[in-house]
């Protein structure tokens, strides 16, 4: 059974809005209601912890109860960073296994839960093949310092799977070594730990600037508006 | 995998047949929820039905008047409580007064709108609120929807809000998977149409049973590669 660490906790900067991302409508539903709607029917998902910005309980606790997600939920205010509202959320899962999701990929699909969940390994995340090339550079001086074989790199998507105490390991060195790490996999992977990857999908994207709402809703129509 | 069906103004009409077929022909609907307000006739087709019904076959018939809210958010959180997850959910109660516009009660235009428009929202909100997860959410709209009629102000306003709110209905809730069909019947033999057009030979117009053959396809396995868009069903 699993826990899921369900990160909500952004206020949407890039988005633009007066109020988070994850609480603007997506063909009028708030963006975290496609998530927890989608947890809520994954059978080994038997918790959700959920972050939420400061000041913003209230609208999440009424998206909970309207929405009746049955799947028992642990809230906790957000932290400053990811990292830190990561590390923050892991010791309220009950499960020995956590799941790590956004609020921010509404288009994760029960499907995509139910193949992570499914891999034989403890620590596995879904990623996609780059298809385009990443450049190492210096910043400093724009000097392009060598080459990346795309072959060897992949794009991080969430969600991810993890073993509880593997995670808390990685985060406790982390914290340590005062290192932050903008996603977990490659954390886990640098404290020691195996990491595998499963493909994921380009529908999965993140959901972070008004272009990407609009391409979510375009996504999430009907498909008969495709029909000649 | 078993399924769970609840028709509202299931005492007669298009709303019995549906049962009807539901309780004879479904190879996967083992239970029907029936609302009706209370009357002999309602008593009778439910005695009918549970005489008729084959093997493992449940009905469970309750005295509901839609029109009013209270009595209704009850009635269905007590079916939700008694049967489990409503699986398929005709809204086919229906009420019409039609006079003049000059003549219009708010009233009644009142008791059109809860018994047409907010008896179907109410049902799916109250059930989704409780945690339902609907397979296939029929609402029984009506051409007049489509089209003003003179003299029905009231029912084909009710009607139009129907069609509208269906199509709200099917997108937010195909979150869920689940399909939402509005169905727009023409001239159809019922009393709600004895109200509207007296003076019509009911027997020369399309039956609640040729509806109920509709609804029927709609919940069996071939009603998903339908498009579910407003459908007109007419003679």
């Amino acid at each position: 059974m699993y826990s899921l660490i369900l990160l909500n906790g952004g206020v949407g900067a890039r988005i633009g809005a007066d109020q988070p991302k994850q609480l603007l409508k997506l063909r009028g539903i708030p963006i975290l209601v496609y998530s927890l709607i989608t947890a809520n029917r994954v059978k080994d998902i038997t918790q959700i912890v959920v972050n939420y910005p400061p000041e913003w309980r209230e609208a999440i606790e009424e998206l909970l109860e309207a929405y009746a997600i049955t799947t028992p939920v642990v809230l906790v205010e957000a932290g400053d960073s990811r990292h830190s509202s990561v590390a923050a959320m892991l010791p309220h899962a009950t499960n020995e296994n956590v799941i790590i999701h956004e609020a921010a990929r509404p288009l994760a699909s029960k499907a995509d839960f139910e193949a992570l969940i499914a891999d034989e390994h403890a620590n596995v995340s879904l990623m996609t093949p780059i298809s385009f090339t990443v450049a190492p550079v210096d910043p400093e001086t724009h000097e392009v310092t060598g080459s990346l074989d795309r072959n060897r790199l992949r794009n991080v998507q969430l969600p991810q799977k993890f073993a509880k105490a593997d995670l808390q390991q990685a985060h406790d060195k982390a914290a340590h070594d005062h290192t932050v790490y903008t996603e977990d996999a490659t954390l886990v992977a640098d404290a020691g730990h195996p990491v595998y990857f499963i493909e994921g999908s380009d529908v999965n994207f993140k959901v972070t600037t008004p272009t990407d709402l609009r391409m979510a809703g375009f996504l999430l129509r009907p498909e008969e508006e495709d029909d000649d | 995998m078993t399924k769970t069906a609840l028709v509202t103004g299931a005492s007669r009409g298009i709303g019995l047949e549906t049962v009807r077929r539901f309780i004879h022909n479904s190879e996967d609907i083992t239970t029907v929820v029936m609302f009706a307000r209370a009357s002999e006739d309602f008593d009778a087709a439910v005695a009918t039905l549970q005489e008729e019904a084959p093997v493992g076959r449940r009905i469970i018939a309750r005295n509901v008047d839609v029109g009013d809210r209270g009595d209704l958010k009850k009635a269905v959180k007590a079916a939700y409580d008694e049967v489990g997850n409503i699986d398929i959910l005709v809204n086919n109660a229906g009420y019409t007064n039609p006079v003049p516009l000059q003549q219009v009660k708010m009233s009644d235009f009142e008791k059109t709108m809860n018994v047409n428009v907010y008896a179907p929202f109410l049902i799916v909100k109250t059930l989704l609120n409780r945690g339902n997860e609907f397979s296939l959410i029929v609402n029984i709209a009506s051409t007049a929807g489509i089209n003003g009629r003179s003299g029905w102000l009231s029912y084909s306003a009710s009607k139009a809000a129907v069609i509208n709110m269906s199509q709200v209905m099917r997108e937010e809730l195909a979150i869920y998977g689940t399909r939402v069909v509005c169905l727009s019947p023409g001239r159809t033999a019922t009393a709600l149409r004895r109200t509207l057009a007296p003076e019509e030979d009911p027997s020369t117009i399309m039956q609640p049973e040729h509806v109920a053959k509709v609804i029927e396809t709609f919940a069996s396995p071939i009603g998903r590669f339908i498009d579910s868009e407003n459908v007109v069903v007419r003679q």
